[in-house]
């Protein structure tokens, strides 16, 4: 073994492993430093894996592991071994592809509108002009918001009798809008995308000011109107904060719960039925095996879309 | 023209007509900072005018109100006989090329030169030839598909410079171009720049801390300081004449000693006492000052005109010595406590520290006004 062919850091990094290999009899010698560096390593990220066992690798497979039981409608009968056949009936069922739909709905309606609100405050904040930071904070302020406090307003405001919402559209004593099959999706999306716009605004103003003074300026002196600048600098050099604003957005409101819970628990008639509250709605009937099934399918289809993100769209991103 | 028509496809890179550009007055304020005070410079067509001054002086917002970057608080800024105070920097017509370069990094190397041809619609055929050729005169054709993190510090900077060059602007505006390269790139850099303005004939403004840059870059030389013009002058003039002590000791290197010191003509001869030590003055330097009338007096000598000379008038120790290879570099401490740089050619003197030493000066000394350090013309 021999220090020649490594990097100067490295070589004097391994001096005192190679000096302790010296002395050490001949069949430690052999593992060499790489496999000691490499049980060093694995000894630091140990207690991070042992909570992420406990907590994330167990449950997973646990509820994996439970998508093979059928749950018997009382408790007293124990659940029956059924292999992969209710992962089968499950997957195949109505209930899941109309929760399914529903919740590529509510994500087309939450992401790319949220995406675009941030970009666009964090744009109209980054001007240097008298009073900005009041709106730099007020546009920041959801994030400060809970998903609950952001439901409980919501559903007063649109409450079909005391709303202000109501009100404003002239449908005040009438049908609610929570109530109503065509409108409740699109008002839990609007309150996600409420609710999320401060994380967004933050993200995209980071971005933002991250962008050299000097590009822009550049582009200016090369002729660029404000228009160009903004889609032929800025927005390449905000595409990897968009990126990861799409990926995290799109799990999240996968995952989201807290507004349809409050809000329409599902309702009117399924329309807010979204993947995650049908889990939720099969696990409040002990239904274990089919809200294990439903997890499982949403980790994979998640898992999928994530990748597919990376695959292809990851490729028109600029890193710097 | 000669120089621009001796190079084959460099002709049609040249500016149809270079502008004069003029600071007229111009004033800066930050708050209650003064960047830039009523400036008045004139950049005439064609030339290459070098701002200098150490950092904080104001050269850059001088630079970028010329740009368009920043507004003046007062003053005229004219490019050409336009006033530009109001124009927008797209609509100036001018290139900058700046210290960090500025490229586009998610373009490569062909998107960025093309950059200010798109915001003016050129048309593609036109594009792509300019593209061509300004790519073939720095030496970029083979990098035309690389991101600009891909390329060196060199390259990146030619690659600017294509930017600047490809849309033949009415004047060129470079702010500090060269400080971020390493010591040899920025030599070679320099010759290619100056070669590059000799070959395009057009109107340069730059702006440099650097003095050597300034010294081989500029046709002249505008030293600025807090903001205030204190010389505008061709390098050598600049050198040989400083204009006041500031000048004096920000021009040359080693920097010029620069000492207090009092006039005595009492035994026939003039000669100005320092520190222990005395400078002889010839006839026209002892009439300038008698004629002034006081007896302080602020003396200038640059390193390179003190010589060891067993006749001459300054006694010092050897303080430290500075081998560079083709010169040496002494600091002496002269008797009263102060120390002067002497540069000795050749590293055959076997002086070290300690040695005590005679010095002569060479020719007449530097005066300058102790009060308000403008230099006495002799």
């Amino acid at each position: 073994m021999s220090d020649a062919g490594l990097a100067p850091g490295a070589a004097a990094l391994g001096e005192v492993a190679a000096g302790a290999a010296r002395d050490a009899p001949n069949g430690r010698r052999r593992l060499g430093r790489t496999g000691r560096e490499a049980a060093v390593g694995y000894l630091f990220v140990l207690p991070a894996m042992a909570i992420f066992a406990v907590f994330v690798f167990y449950p997973l497979l646990r509820t994996f592991w439970l998508g093979f039981f059928r749950v018997a409608p009382y408790p007293t009968i124990p659940s029956k071994f059924v292999g992969l056949s209710q992962y089968k009936s499950v997957l195949t069922s109505h209930d899941f592809w109309a929760s399914l739909g529903r919740t590529v709905e509510f994500v087309i309606l939450t992401v790319p509108i949220g995406i675009l609100l941030g970009v666009g405050l964090a744009t109209l904040a980054d001007a240097r002009i008298r009073g900005i930071r009041f709106f730099r904070t007020l546009y920041s302020s959801t994030v400060a918001t809970s998903v609950a406090v952001a439901s409980v307003i919501f559903f007063t405001l649109l409450n079909p009798t005391v709303g202000l919402f109501s009100y404003w559209l002239g449908i005040e004593g009438g049908n609610g809008i929570l109530q109503s099959n065509t409108w409740a999706l699109p008002a839990v999306a609007t309150v996600t995308v409420w609710q999320n716009i401060g994380f967004t605004f933050i993200l995209m103003s980071a971005a933002l000011q991250a962008i050299p003074q000097d590009l822009l300026e550049a582009a200016r002196i090369d002729g660029a109107g404000g228009r160009r600048r903004f889609w032929r600098v800025t927005l390449p050099l905000l595409s990897p904060t968009v990126f990861f604003a799409g990926v995290v957005g799109i799990i999240a409101s996968f995952q989201a719960f807290g507004q349809i819970d409050l809000l329409t628990q599902g309702g009117p008639d399924n329309h807010t039925m979204v993947l995650i509250y049908y889990l939720y709605t099969s696990f409040q009937n002990n239904d274990f095996g089919t809200a294990s099934v439903l997890a499982t399918a949403l980790f994979f289809i998640l898992l999928a879309v994530t990748l597919v993100q990376f695959r292809f769209i990851e490729r028109r991103v600029f890193y710097g | 023209m000669d120089a621009r028509d001796s190079r084959i496809g460099l002709g049609e890179l040249a500016v149809a007509e270079p502008s004069r550009l003029a600071f007229e007055g111009v004033t800066k304020r930050f708050g209650d900072v003064v960047a830039v005070d009523d400036l008045t410079l004139e950049v005439e067509p064609g030339e290459s005018l070098v701002l200098l001054g150490p950092s904080g002086c104001g050269k850059s917002t001088a630079l970028r109100i010329m740009a368009g970057l920043e507004t003046p608080t007062a003053g005229v800024v004219r490019i050409g006989d336009r006033v530009v105070n109001d124009v927008d920097p797209k609509d100036r017509d001018v290139a900058m090329v700046f210290q960090s370069y500025a490229l586009y990094p998610h373009l490569n190397v062909r998107r960025n030169i093309e950059f200010p041809l798109r915001s003016r619609h050129v048309p593609a055929d036109e594009r792509d030839r300019l593209v061509a050729t300004t790519a073939q005169s720095l030496g970029l054709e083979t990098l035309l598909d690389r991101k600009p993190a891909q390329l060196s510090g060199g390259q990146r900077q030619r690659v600017a410079l294509a930017r600047a060059i490809v849309r033949h602007p009415r004047a060129f505006l470079m702010d500090e171009p060269l400080s971020n390269l390493d010591a040899r790139l920025r030599t070679e850099m320099r010759a290619e720049l100056a070669e590059l303005h000799l070959r395009l004939g057009v109107t340069v403004l730059y702006v440099t801390h650097d003095q050597v840059e300034a010294m081989t870059m500029g046709q002249r030389i505008a030293i600025l300081r807090d903001g205030a013009l204190q010389q505008v002058d061709a390098p050598r003039t600049v050198h040989d004449r400083p204009a006041n002590a500031f000048v004096a000791g920000f021009i040359g290197s080693p920097p010029m000693n620069i000492l207090a010191g009092r006039v005595d003509t009492t035994d026939g001869t003039a000669e100005v006492v320092v520190d222990g030590g005395s400078i002889p003055l010839g006839p026209a330097a002892a009439a300038a000052l008698r004629q002034r009338g006081l007896p302080d007096v602020t003396v200038g000598v640059r390193p390179e005109h003190l010589r060891a000379d067993p006749a001459g008038t300054l006694k010092v120790t050897v303080a430290l010595a500075e081998y560079l290879g083709h010169e040496q570099h002494l600091g002496c401490r002269l008797p009263g406590g102060g120390l002067l740089t002497v540069r000795l050619p050749g590293t055959r003197s076997a002086l070290g520290p300690g040695d005590a030493v005679t010095l002569a000066v060479e020719g007449d000394p530097h005066l300058f006004d102790p009060v308000d350090g403008n230099r006495i013309d002799v």
